[in-house]
């Protein structure tokens, strides 16, 4: 049997030699000024205006200004008139840094490899079409047509792909299905239609 | 290759000068299985100097008359088993007690510290030089799967990590060399950054607890030994080449060693390049691979009694990750199961490696001082340093994929004293103690937040294990460790703006095992261990935050949590009936308190790119148990049959579920004839093998996206030759690997979600040895 004392007696020395190790090591390397707390690329505002041919514009818009995780994010939906044309303009930022990034110039200067992609859910009646071209002649998104039809409410998800397939089947079209790709964004946003 | 090891020789005392060329010297010998004892009847001895050769009896005993004093090469080759060559100085009349691994697959590790074998209660098992190399287009933990109870978590064909009983990453330690691997242990997709090549031999022990070995391992360890150069002053080495069909492979690895007259060194050097695998269906693109490593290993005797060893070694890798597995939200996800072949999948087969890749460094330098003193006491010092470097490419917007998303940069430091002698006159105590530094940090420069944060840590070891020494029959093993871990983590709070914190923690753990192994005869041996330890959570349980690739979620740390507490006993039998057949039976229980677990959260995350899951770490209750089996029946020298039978359960207490990567139960066996040789056409065998796993059915549809996928077979077979000149030797042999060319999916790889596993695959291997 080992004496308790002993043991404790070892215990010390252990604590003895950590501590001088501790401190031989603890400040010899790196400093705090090292730590990158700075996040690129990260997108924290979606706003889509709507501006219809006569009437007030409306401004959808999704933000997240700390990221992922922490606050949630605040989403605005909006009312559409019935029947209605809407010119659609999509603007993407980065409003962590001060003065906000404009993710929408990367986005036009990468055109080919993004295109936004819109579709409606529960009932919503509105159509979205692509009114501008990547330098293939494919289509991107960041201009649109939205058209109105009969009052109805539901919600607009809109979707960023990064390198998608622009190629494949249906995709010119605005169909995600074979698109593939990294979801860059994807955000929904309540509507009525009245 | 050639080894020392395990040869003895019987010569103490040899004159200086001899004064007449006595040609009347006889070499006697016998030749035993290294695995088992069993003396290797009809055996060829060869002296390559002069060309004379005998056969061992049936009791593996030979004897060579009338050779004169000289230095000899020795061959020795025995069917079914690889030759092995020794270099031996004869000036008198000379016993050779020669070992030849004949049952490889019922290997112990042994270590032999000058006469004294370390004896343990624990129980292992050994993969031999020749098998690692037929198999050297494979990594580590690849390799590591044919022992029994060890099975491989994956991410793609390229990255895999082993599991042994159950556990795997910080829970298992893998000793590269007698050091502690410190590589980025933590992430399901991050393999040990160790080239298989520069092991002597692999070895699994599979004990209650590890006490010499580090604190984090719950019970098993993986040691990777180089070991010793022979005393041979002539260089050798062997040179070994491997095709394989699947992604078009190429190995290529080239050892040398020479026991030069100011230090004995052996250099290794390995290439592999391989493209794209193939399921039965499609290509899996962006699954290549590459590595370059080296290694030098030097030893210096400074006097008879005292040994140095310094050890090198870099491993360098580029890995593709499947393109089709690089995910996106739930949506993302959710589309991907259901294709059937995944995203972006080219019709062409390529080489290139492009984005999601890997790209690890690792360096390793080990200084190791023995000094043995006169009763047999050894003081041993010894010194690790390992830099590790990962990067991890995702694809990302712009000109951004050429820069890593993780960057991680970490640098260890191990110093150890230890202590192996006589206590008196009947006890053996092994002592030491050990202190370990950790730096890990993140490279500036990656533009994303760290998934984990920047940490240093400190601990202090001691342990000390004590025996009855010369156990017969008996012998008895307890023992004891304590450690005291400081760490410190630089934390990126959530706040706006950002800042950094700093967070301390310290841990004390111990741990206590005693074991006691009975052996009866060479006919009859029991091990039984049990063990108590603590663990202490590691930084990425502690403090993980963000999207990580390896889990398909977002991963957040709990930096609450306290140590884990196990408790596991072991028992092993080993037993042999008329030397025909042989079985190793092997269970295990295991209680965990507070056992770590990433638990999936039934909300989700939404974010600007949708919704993701999270997956949060949390402490349970669990007990794993399980049985490991290996039977092995030879009728006859030249025909056998292998069985491998593993079966684990883990079960999470608190919540009434299934763990989750537990392995799925798995049959393997294997049945080899070994034809009649033919002039200088040795060993020629034909092996048929089977592998059966079972579908995991203890995961709910909570836990996991998927449920666990069918149970699967595959079918392999081996030809293999052995071509002998006077010096040298060329090994040949074609293996095929799911020969049936099977769709199916593993359980434990994260490609599942994406992909089928890899198709048939058949590769050529050339190993030339001179």
């Amino acid at each position: 049997m080992f004496k308790k004392n002993k043991i404790m007696k070892n215990l010390k020395y252990i604590f003895i030699i950590n501590l001088i190790c501790s401190v031989l090591f603890l400040n010899s390397c790196k400093n705090d000024d090292d730590i990158d707390i700075d996040v690129e690329e990260l997108i924290t505002t979606v706003t889509y205006t709507l501006t219809p041919t006569s009437g007030d514009a409306v401004t959808l818009s999704f933000s997240d200004i700390d990221g992922d995780g922490g606050n949630d994010p605040i989403i605005t939906g909006g009312t559409l008139q019935a029947n209605m044309n809407y010119t659609g303009a999509l603007d993407l930022k980065n409003e962590s840094e001060t003065p906000a990034e404009s993710i929408t110039e990367e986005i036009e200067e990468e055109d080919l490899d993004h295109q936004f992609f819109f579709s409606t859910d529960g009932g919503l009646d509105l159509t979205v079409t692509y009114n501008d071209e990547d330098s293939q002649g494919n289509p991107l998104g960041l201009a649109t047509n939205l058209v109105t039809g009969v009052a109805s409410t539901g919600t607009l998800k809109v979707i960023l792909r990064h390198k998608p397939g622009k190629a494949e089947s249906g995709v010119s079209t605005g169909d995600i299905t074979n698109a593939g790709g990294e979801t860059d964004i994807e955000v929904t946003f309540d509507i009525v239609v009245q | 290759m050639k080894r020392i090891i395990f040869l003895f020789l019987s010569i103490l005392f040899f004159p200086k000068f001899i004064f007449a060329q006595d040609c009347n010297i006889t070499l006697t010998g016998v030749i035993l299985d290294k695995g088992t004892n069993i003396p290797l009847g009809y055996s060829n001895i060869f002296l390559e100097n002069t060309g004379e050769g005998t056969v061992s009896d049936e009791q593996g005993f030979f004897e060579i008359k009338n050779i004169c004093p000289a230095e000899y090469h020795v061959k020795i080759s025995h069917i079914g088993c690889h030759s092995e060559e020794y270099f031996v100085k004869i000036e008198k009349d000379t016993l050779l007690k020669i070992y030849l691994s004949h049952h490889s697959e019922l290997l112990d590790e042994v270590v032999i510290h000058g006469s004294h074998e370390d004896n343990s209660t624990e129980s292992s098992q050994s993969i031999s030089r020749a098998d690692i190399a037929s198999e050297s287009n494979k990594n580590l933990s690849d390799i590591l799967e044919n022992i029994s109870g060890v099975s491989v978590l994956k991410n793609g064909s390229g990255i895999s990590k082993p599991v042994v009983h159950g556990l795997f990453g910080n829970r298992v330690a893998v000793l590269n060399n007698g050091i502690t691997q410190t590589g980025q242990q933590w992430g399901n997709d991050h393999a040990p950054e160790i080239d298989p090549f520069v092991a002597d031999h692999l070895s699994v022990v599979k004990g209650a607890s590890a006490l010499a070995y580090g604190g984090n391992s719950l019970g098993s360890v993986i040691l990777v030994e180089t070991g010793n150069i022979q005393e041979d002053p002539h260089l050798h080495g062997e040179v070994n080449y491997t095709l394989q069909s699947n992604g078009w492979g190429h190995t290529l690895n080239i050892t040398v060693e020479e026991s030069g007259k100011l230090a004995a060194w052996r250099l290794t050097g390995t290439l592999k390049r391989q493209g794209d695998n193939r399921t039965p269906n499609y290509f899996l693109t962006n699954t290549g691979k590459q590595e370059n490593n080296i290694a030098l290993q030097v030893e210096k005797k400074i006097h008879p009694k005292w040994k140095t060893d310094f050890y090198y070694s870099l491993f360098n890798t580029k890995i593709g990750i499947l393109r089709g597995s690089h995910i996106g939200n739930l949506t993302d996800l959710q589309e991907a199961f259901e294709r059937s072949e995944p995203f972006s999948t080219e019709d062409n087969f390529s080489y290139n490696i492009g984005s999601p890749r890997q790209e690890v460094t690792h360096h390793l330098v080990k200084v190791e001082t023995k000094y043995l003193m006169d009763d047999e006491k050894i003081i041993k010092f010894k010194y690790g340093g390992q830099l590790n470097n990962r990067k991890e490419f995702d694809i990302r917007r712009g000109s951004s994929s050429d820069r890593p998303s993780l960057n991680l940069s970490l640098f260890s430091h191990h110093a150890e004293a230890a202590y192996n002698g006589l206590v008196g006159e009947k006890i053996f105590l092994k002592a030491g103690v050990q202190f370990d530094m950790i730096d890990n940090g993140n490279v500036s420069g990656t533009g994303v937040l760290p998934l984990i944060p920047n940490y240093r840590s400190y601990q202090t070891s001691t342990y000390w294990i004590v025996q009855n020494d010369q156990a017969e029959e008996w012998l008895f093993e307890f023992g004891g460790r304590f450690s005291l871990k400081q760490l410190r983590v630089k934390r990126i709070t959530q706040t706006i703006p950002k800042a950094i914190e700093v967070l301390d923690h310290l841990f004390q753990n111990y741990a206590l095992s005693s074991g006691v192994r009975w052996k009866k005869n060479d006919f009859f041996k029991a091990n039984f261990n049990i063990g108590y330890l603590l663990r202490a959570p590691e930084v990425n349980e502690l403090y993980s935050f963000g999207l990580h690739q390896g889990v398909s979620g977002i991963e957040e740390g709990n930096e609450n949590m306290g140590v884990e507490k196990s408790l596991k006993a072991l028992l092993s039998l080993d037993f042999r009936i008329q030397n025909k057949l042989f079985v190793q039976a092997l269970g295990y229980f295991q209680n965990v308190q507070d056992f770590i677990y990433l638990e999936p959260q039934e909300e989700f995350r939404l974010t600007i790119r949708g919704a993701f899951p999270i997956f949060i770490y949390k402490q349970t209750d669990a007990n794993i148990a399980g049985v490991d089996l290996l039977l092995k029946y030879e009728p006859k020298q030249n025909l056998n049959f292998i069985a491998k039978y593993a079966l684990v359960r883990g079960y999470d207490l608190t919540n009434n579920l299934g763990l989750v990567n537990i392995p799925s139960d798995n049959i393997f066996s294997s049945m080899t004839y070994t034809f009649k040789n033919k002039e200088k056409w040795k060993n020629n065998s034909f092996t048929i093998n089977g592998r059966y796993v079972f579908q995991q059915k203890r995961i709910t549809e909570t836990q996991d996206f998927l449920l666990p996928p069918n149970d699967y077979f595959l079918l392999g077979l081996q030809i293999g030759t052995n071509y002998e000149w006077q010096k040298s030797n060329l090994k040949i042999s074609l293996r095929a690997e799911n020969l049936l060319n099977s769709t199916y999916r593993d359980y434990l790889n994260r490609l599942r979600y994406f992909a089928d596993e890899n198709g048939i695959n058949v590769s050529l291997n050339l190993n030339y040895q001179f």
